[in-house]
């Protein structure tokens, strides 16, 4: 279990980075961290990591305070490519292996699992400036994985990468999950972190809005909603159901009633001859509650 | 440490800039003045020039260890290894001697080769070769910790070649290496005193020469620690700060 309490960040120039930030991660669980750019996320990250020391409050992890000991059973893939360029894909978990005492054939052998699991056995011996994007994440990914950590920390493992590295980067936090590993997943991408996380963590400047399971936050949050695109449909009309948002030409009504809201609307269509391109009653998501929590979108 | 060493070493290995900077330049630069300044006919002068030559462009271009140096500390800060190592079990200062070490061994590589290239094509004298041996390791720390002072001082990569050319061709010109000490006015002759190019110069002609005395040898290593060992406190000092830019 990683317990965060009342931890907060000031930079040199008093900019508070995270404001009084507490949350317990249970062990075993995939927890997303979910914020836009600036939220504070990498830098909790750093936090949990130890390498931003300097902050107020306590980190520990199965009620150990972050030591080098602890660090032992940490994984971190930073969000930027951070591999050594000019060795192999072999040399660099080497790295990260010896760093975390591994040595001799018990090193050996775990390169070659790792390599594996990161679908990089053929590359092996070829040197990381040669792999495209995906692969170095991948190969980011497996660095953290050398030790074979408890907790393992993602902060944003899949910005600028195929579609096909993503399913393969999912596919292993699937793995991940199933081999009892805790994993903290930061994102901006709120799909991921709902079909990837049993919990989340909403942080906007720097602050922690709300967090806890997603099943429950979806239903204490997120209002249903119901997409009409179709022309000659009054706004005002909608409004009386709901409230309503314009996107990409098409109305979203927001009702706690939605399907009786559906079969006004139908009826109203029908007996006033308005075309209906497409009408849906749309799920709840991540991105509802988080827009029910901050006004806002997260891709303002 | 010894992960951070392999790493580095593999690297400077298949670096082929530092192979030039370190081996191929001060090797055409010898060759170059020696052709240009051993015309004349007489072969004791010319053997003269020799001798000072190859040891002044060895203290010179090692030197410029420096800015492979400041290049990979910078590099590791500014792309997040350094950050992304202090989340592993690595002590920081690990680290430091783990990037560091493998410049000392370049640097006395370098000095090796030199010299046996020295040897080789213009016989030059090797009368004391252990005397040669310690200047070299006393020189090899003193370089390279200048060269951690600068890396953990300056904020740019660009800053820091800059100040490296400062320190390596103005530390060779004031120091004698580019010409006879005792052509330059006599202020320049003192300011040499302060300089570790001119000690590791003086001493390496002596020592080629055989005539070092151990008072001599005492002093310039004296001399040599204690610059090496002012340069290492900055460093020392300024890492905090290093690490505090690199994780933020």
């Amino acid at each position: 279990m990683l317990m965060i309490q009342n931890v907060t960040k000031r930079y040199d120039d008093k900019t508070e980075a995270l404001k009084d930030i507490s949350m317990i991660i249970p062990g075993g669980a995939c927890y997303g961290l979910v914020g836009p750019n600036g939220a504070g996320k990498s830098t909790l990250i750093k936090m949990i990591t130890s390498i931003i020391r300097d902050y107020k409050g306590k980190i520990e992890w199965n009620e150990n305070r972050i030591t080098d000991k602890t660090k032992q059973k940490l994984g971190y893939v930073p969000q930027d490519i951070i591999l050594e360029e000019d060795i192999s894909a072999a040399g660099n978990l080497q790295l990260f292996g010896r760093l975390y005492h591994l040595k001799g054939s018990r090193l050996n052998q775990r390169v070659k699992e790792v390599l594996a699991l990161i679908g990089l056995s053929e590359r092996s011996k070829d040197k990381v400036s040669t792999f495209s994007g995906g692969m170095k994440r991948r190969l980011n990914i497996g660095c953290a994985l050398m030790h074979n950590p408890e907790l393992i920390i993602m902060d944003e493992p899949t910005v600028g990468i195929d579609p096909q590295s993503r399913k393969y980067i999912f596919q292993m936090i699937d793995d991940l999950k199933t081999a009892g590993k805790t994993v903290i997943y930061a994102s901006h991408y709120m799909e991921e972190v709902e079909k990837l996380c049993d919990y989340v963590a909403f942080l906007d400047q720097g602050e922690m809005i709300e967090n806890g399971a997603i099943n429950e936050l979806l239903q204490q949050y997120a209002v249903p909603s119901i997409y009409i695109k179709g022309s000659g449909i009054p706004q005002d009309k909608l409004e009386q159901y709901g409230t309503v948002s314009l996107e990409d030409g098409a109305f979203i009504l927001y009702t706690e009633e939605a399907l009786q809201a559906m079969e006004r609307i139908i009826s109203y269509c029908r007996e006033n001859r308005i075309g209906v391109e497409r009408l849906e009653l749309v799920h709840p998501r991540l991105e509802d509650v988080f827009f029910r929590l901050t006004g806002s979108s997260l891709r303002d | 440490m010894n992960a951070m060493m392999i790493v580095e070493l593999k690297k400077h290995l298949q670096d082929k800039g530092l192979a030039f900077w370190m081996l191929i330049l001060p090797i055409l630069f010898t060759v170059l003045f020696i052709s240009i300044f051993t015309t004349g006919d007489n072969e004791a002068v010319n053997q003269e020039i020799i001798q000072s030559i190859v040891p002044g462009y060895i203290v010179m271009f090692v030197f410029f260890i420096m800015i492979s140096m400041v290049q990979v500390f910078i590099k590791d800060r500014d792309r997040g290894m350094t950050a992304r190592l202090a989340s592993t079990p690595l002590k920081s200062y690990y680290y430091l001697l783990g990037k560091w070490l493998p410049f000392m061994y370049i640097v006395i590589i370098q000095i090796v080769v030199l010299f046996l290239f020295g040897k080789v094509v213009y016989d030059v004298s090797l009368g004391q070769p252990i005397i040669l041996l310690i200047l070299s390791l006393s020189i090899m720390f003193t370089v390279t910790a200048i060269g951690l002072a600068l890396t953990l001082t300056v904020n740019t990569e660009n800053m820091g070649i800059a100040i490296t050319q400062v320190i390596a061709l103005g530390g060779a010109m004031l120091s004698g290496l580019w010409i006879p000490l005792e052509m330059m006015p006599d202020f320049m002759q003192t300011i040499a005193r302060f300089l570790p190019q001119y000690w590791a110069h003086q001493s390496f002609q002596d020592a080629m020469a055989g005539t070092t005395q151990a008072s001599e040898l005492l002093q310039t290593l004296g001399v040599l620690f204690a610059i090496g060992l002012a340069a290492f406190i900055i460093a020392i000092v300024r890492y905090p700060y290093f690490l505090k830019r690199a994780v933020n």
